[in-house]
């Protein structure tokens, strides 16, 4: 079946679409956050097989931003993990890393008071597989 | 019908009633669940023996008792036992098993079945020499695998298994029906479990081990058992097990002219140590 908007509703629409940009923009102004920052992890999860106690892997972060910023990278967690950039658009960061549950990675301002972007390295537990041992009574170990 | 296969009829039609309370399945490793695709390798030591009931024949020591153990999806593997399961519910599992003959063990001392215990009796061999003085030549035995389905089951504090076996390696074509039920009679920090069964063989495989061409041509063989088991789980690597068990022989056995006792005793008495 196929209906047949009138001009009133594409209107409407439009002017809700509006509304909706122009709350968002208000109100990463009204917190101080940059836009556009953009904060991309790899890996992106880490599969800890059933015998593994945690992940021990190379993680890095790149972020990219429209204009040049001043920025802190923080591991939660992971206080030795600290690198800042001054007036930079752009950044790559390589670290060694063991954790063992989800790594929480945060761009920060140079006060580290405000979260500029973060992202999360899920940690996934294989799980284990179990099924139940034959039942022996006649055996004489059982 | 036999006495034998009435046994088995009632056990069957006893152990498929439904009124039994609801069998939780694994929800982490344990003693009962195996994690799939992991290898299980322990050894329990101690002093034990299992009696010989064939004329000459000397008692078989227990002092160190190996498990290996081994499940995959389907696939498992018990010590010398292995087998595909083809259903497996909370309740039930039908599998496909392989199985050795367990008679051969008290044949050759070095014999497997004698490092890996099992359930099962003993077999003589070479020349038999009857009191009369009269010589008869006694068969070599060889080692046999039987092959057949498999079902276990729990349903609340009762266990059970029932075995349907053919001997697959072509020595004696014979078969075996084992089973066998378990229960707690004590369950606290350590738990006691009495176990009752029966091995049924049938007259090829009674004739193979205990039969003396020319003079002892016996029929089919059913050997009932009772056994008592303890066990207390000190840590998670050790525990204290001991268990006895007293196996009545079949008249088909018993009354063969190599066998010089009615029944098979065994006890062990040790500590066991998971290995991996």
């Amino acid at each position: 079946m196929f209906i047949e908007r009138g001009p009133k509703a594409g209107w409407i629409g439009l002017f809700a679409g509006l509304l909706f940009v122009v709350a968002g923009v208000a109100s990463a102004a009204a917190d101080g956050r940059p836009e556009g920052i953009k904060l991309e992890l790899s890996p992106r999860v880490c599969t800890l097989a059933s015998q593994d106690e945690s992940c021990d892997t190379e993680v890095t972060a790149h972020w990219r931003a429209p204009n040049d910023e001043s920025l802190c990278l923080l591991i939660v967690d992971q206080p030795q993990v600290k690198r800042c950039w001054e007036n930079h658009s752009e950044g790559v960061y390589t670290v060694r890393l063991v954790f063992n549950r989800d790594l929480l990675v945060e761009l920060r301002d140079p006060q580290l008071e405000r979260v500029l972007a973060s992202e999360a390295i899920s940690v996934i537990r294989e799980a284990l597989r179990l099924r139940r041992k034959r039942r022996q009574p006649w055996d004489i170990l059982s | 019908m036999s006495r034998s296969l009435r046994f088995i009829a009632l056990a069957t039609l006893f152990c498929s009633g439904s009124a039994w309370a609801e069998e939780s399945s694994c929800s982490s490793p344990s003693p009962e669940c195996a994690v799939v695709g992991r290898w299980e390798i322990s050894a329990s030591f101690g002093v034990g023996q299992r009696s010989n009931p064939v004329e000459n024949r000397s008692n078989t020591p227990l002092y160190v008792i190996p498990r290996i153990s081994y499940y995959g999806k389907r696939v498992f593997l018990e010590n010398l036992d292995f087998g595909f399961t083809l259903h497996e519910d909370d309740r039930n599992t039908i599998s496909v098993l392989a199985t050795p003959g367990y008679d051969r063990a008290f044949f050759f001392r070095s014999d497997l079945q004698n490092i890996f215990v099992a359930g099962g009796t003993a077999l003589p061999t070479g020349a038999f020499v009857p009191t009369q003085g009269q010589e008869f030549e006694v068969s070599e035995r060889h080692t046999t695998y039987l092959v057949g389905p498999e079902w276990t089951f729990g349903y609340g504090w009762l266990a059970g298994q029932l075995n349907a076996l053919r001997e697959v390696t072509g020595r004696h074509e014979g078969y075996e029906v084992r089973g066998a039920l378990s229960a707690p009679l004590l369950q606290s920090k350590g738990s006691l479990t009495a176990s009752a069964g029966f091995t049924w063989k049938s007259a090829e495989v009674v004739r193979y081990y205990y039969g003396v061409r020319g003079l002892y041509e016996p029929g089919a063989a059913f050997n009932p058992f009772v056994k008592v088991r303890y066990s207390l789980p000190v840590s998670d690597r050790w525990s204290v097990n001991a268990f006895a068990q007293y196996e009545r022989l079949g008249s088909g056995i018993a009354e063969s002219p190599v066998i010089t006792e009615d029944h098979v005793t065994t006890f062990f008495v040790g500590v066991a140590f998971r290995v991996y």
